[in-house]
């Protein structure tokens, strides 16, 4: 096969790929007209949801990016037992169905779970609350933002931790000032992907709450009550503003120069 | 000053054994070894990064064996310098500082006055990424003696540095040393050890298998692998005998060696310096202790002058001053003879 051949072959196989992804949201988003759509965005309902969902999902992330942070750290830089086993489970919950984790996550967070006891307790309930929204966003997303920071901290030569810990400084010091803003494109993409996708969970968040509804919810609610019609609008507005939060995340979190770190050198 | 007492570590397949130290105050100390040979673990161990698995670390005559890194008053430049590259070279020098949490005023003096010494206040504002090699080194030693500490360790500080700037970073050296800072410098190229040590100590497997001045370990290496080390390529293995008062060693069975000392083993090794080999195009008329006739294999351009290749029925490596080579007129598969003294023929017992 010639290499002219080879190359259109290419080309004509990616554009598929490409148009499939591109062709249904194109036709969600002509086939939206512009005084519905309008009508949607003035719709208090779907701007209620749509906040919620940003809110609660950032939330999620930043309450979480505090302990998977250090335990990402951890994973990239000791050795301990059964640290495969570990690693298995932080992968979980992204092989699960959705529904399934949502089910476990309600079992959980519910009055006969521990930590619904516990917030019950403290006179919380978190089922049908954006608390527990959160949790179940993050138990199907914090996945990606401890394996991508993860990859970052193993990217961070060690002995760049070590030369700062002959200089005087303490671990946290030096997990602060060394080894987080060296590691930190890689832990923005982590956290900017687990907010993405806690904002985009459906399956989990529907089981753990109806109401308050989040967007994902909200949709599937206009679309069995009302039908495609009424679902496609607030589908193009959250898409929309999914999309510019989304690029906005990206923009700050990489704006930080980037720095190329060589790999360790021989012990 | 510092003491490490039977320090056993073992690191994976690699183990360092029984390594007995002791350095004193204001000693300039080369580690010499070749890459995997236990040198950079040995200064991890002393640094504190790493700890033995059996044995004692004693600094200024306190045990310091299982205690921070930050209380041993001890500095480690990396081989590869480990600048921070999210830091300029300010903050980089300035980072052991904050870690003890000066005054900004005072860290800026600090910074400042070692930059000075180091010759590298015009970078001060730079990030680290284009900087060259011996400014790199420059920021590295700047950073660490910020710290003031009382024992330096350098881990092959000239192996990524240009020939010209090397000469300068050894005069940084002896002058730190010079003004009281003890140093263990860890290479694997014996001439750093000529050019600075008071005492090499030279590590193998592990081991460290001699110690003393570089005159001393240079000159009476004790077995091969040393020899090897301070540049000797004559090497023959050889029976030793006596014949009337004098020792001779004969190497496969009918090249025959005149040697100095008595009371030699069975079988050892000879070993001979390229510099101690002379060359000359006629049969000499003086007596030499050792003379042979043979043809030039090869000529090769060597740090000191030429390397003249002779085959006298074993091959020798000869080293040849300039002048001295040009005198000679000698080309590839002239007949010349080889001499050399007894007392250069070093021999040592075993197989080395």
């Amino acid at each position: 096969m010639n290499n002219n051949l080879f190359s259109w072959i290419l080309l004509i196989l990616s554009s598929l790929v490409l148009l499939f992804i591109l062709a249904p949201l194109a036709g969600m988003f002509l086939d939206t007209g512009s005084s519905e759509f309008m009508q949607t965005v003035g719709d208090k309902e779907v701007q209620d949801s749509i906040w919620l969902t940003l809110w609660v999902s950032f939330a999620a992330t930043f309450v979480f990016a505090f302990a998977s942070i250090p335990l990402a750290w951890i994973l990239a830089r000791k050795n301990f037992p059964l640290k495969q086993v570990v690693q298995g489970v932080i992968d979980l919950p992204v092989v699960l169905p959705h529904t399934a984790a949502g089910i476990a996550v309600l079992g959980f967070i519910s009055r006969d779970g521990f930590l619904g006891k516990t917030a019950d307790a403290l006179g919380l309930t978190l089922v049908n609350n954006p608390a527990g929204i959160a949790l179940a966003m993050a138990f199907v997303s914090v996945p990606f933002l401890i394996n991508s920071a993860r990859d970052g901290f193993a990217t961070v030569p060690e002995r760049l931790e070590k030369a700062a810990l002959t200089l005087g400084a303490s671990p946290s010091r030096v997990f602060f000032t060394i080894s987080l803003p060296l590691a930190w494109r890689s832990v923005m993409t982590g956290f900017v992907m687990m907010f993405a996708r806690g904002m985009s969970e459906f399956g989990a968040v529907v089981i753990v709450a109806y109401h308050p509804t989040i967007a994902p919810v909200l949709i599937y609610e206009r679309f069995s009550s009302f039908g495609l019609k009424y679902a496609r609008p607030a589908s193009v507005l959250f898409i929309i503003v999914a999309l510019a939060v989304f690029i906005l995340l990206r923009l700050i979190s990489l704006k930080k120069k980037e720095i190329h770190l060589s790999p360790d050198a021989e012990a | 000053m510092l003491k490490l007492k039977n320090i056993n570590r073992k690191f994976g397949d690699f183990s360092l054994s029984e390594i007995n130290l002791d350095i004193t105050e204001g000693e300039y100390y080369v580690l010499l070894g070749r890459s995997g040979s236990g040198k950079t673990l040995l200064l991890e161990l002393i640094a504190g990064l790493s700890i033995p698995d059996s044995g004692e670390i004693w600094i200024n005559n306190q045990n310091v064996t299982g205690k921070k890194i930050q209380e041993r008053s001890v500095g480690l430049v990396f081989q590869d310098y480990s600048i921070f590259p999210n830091m300029t070279v300010f903050g980089n020098i300035a980072y052991p500082l904050h870690s003890r949490k000066m005054k900004k005023e005072v860290i800026t003096g600090k910074v400042n006055r070692i930059a000075g010494e180091m010759n590298i206040s015009n970078i001060l504002d730079r990030f680290t990424q284009n900087l060259s090699g011996g400014e790199l080194q420059r920021v590295a030693l700047a950073r660490t003696l910020v710290n003031s500490p009382r024992l330096l360790l350098l881990d092959e500080p000239l192996a990524s540095i240009d020939a010209s700037l090397k000469d300068d970073l050894k005069r940084t050296f002896r002058q730190l040393n010079r003004n009281g800072l003890t140093i263990i410098h860890v290479t694997h190229d014996y001439r750093e050890a000529v050019s600075l040590a008071g005492r090499v100590g030279v590590i193998h497997n592990g081991h460290i298998i001699q110690e003393g001045t570089p005159e001393k370990v240079f000159n009476e290496p004790v077995n091969r692998f040393v020899a090897r080390y301070a540049g000797i390529r004559n090497f023959f293995r050889v029976k030793f005998f006596r014949e009337n008062a004098f020792w001779k060693a004969v190497c496969n069975g009918n090249f025959v060696f005149n040697i100095a000392g008595n009371g030699f083993p069975a079988e050892g090794l000879i070993i001979l310096k390229s510099s101690d080999i002379k060359i000359v195009t006629s049969e000499p008329v003086e007596r030499f202790d050792n003379s042979f006739r043979g043809t030039v294999l090869e000529i090769n351009p060597s740090e000191y002058g030429m390397e003249v290749t002779v085959d006298a029925g074993e091959t020798f490596y000869a080293c040849l001053p300039i002048d001295e080579f040009k005198l000679l007129q000698i080309r590839e598969s002239s007949t010349v003879w080889i001499t050399f003294s007894r007392s250069s023929a070093i021999a040592l017992p075993g197989s080395g």
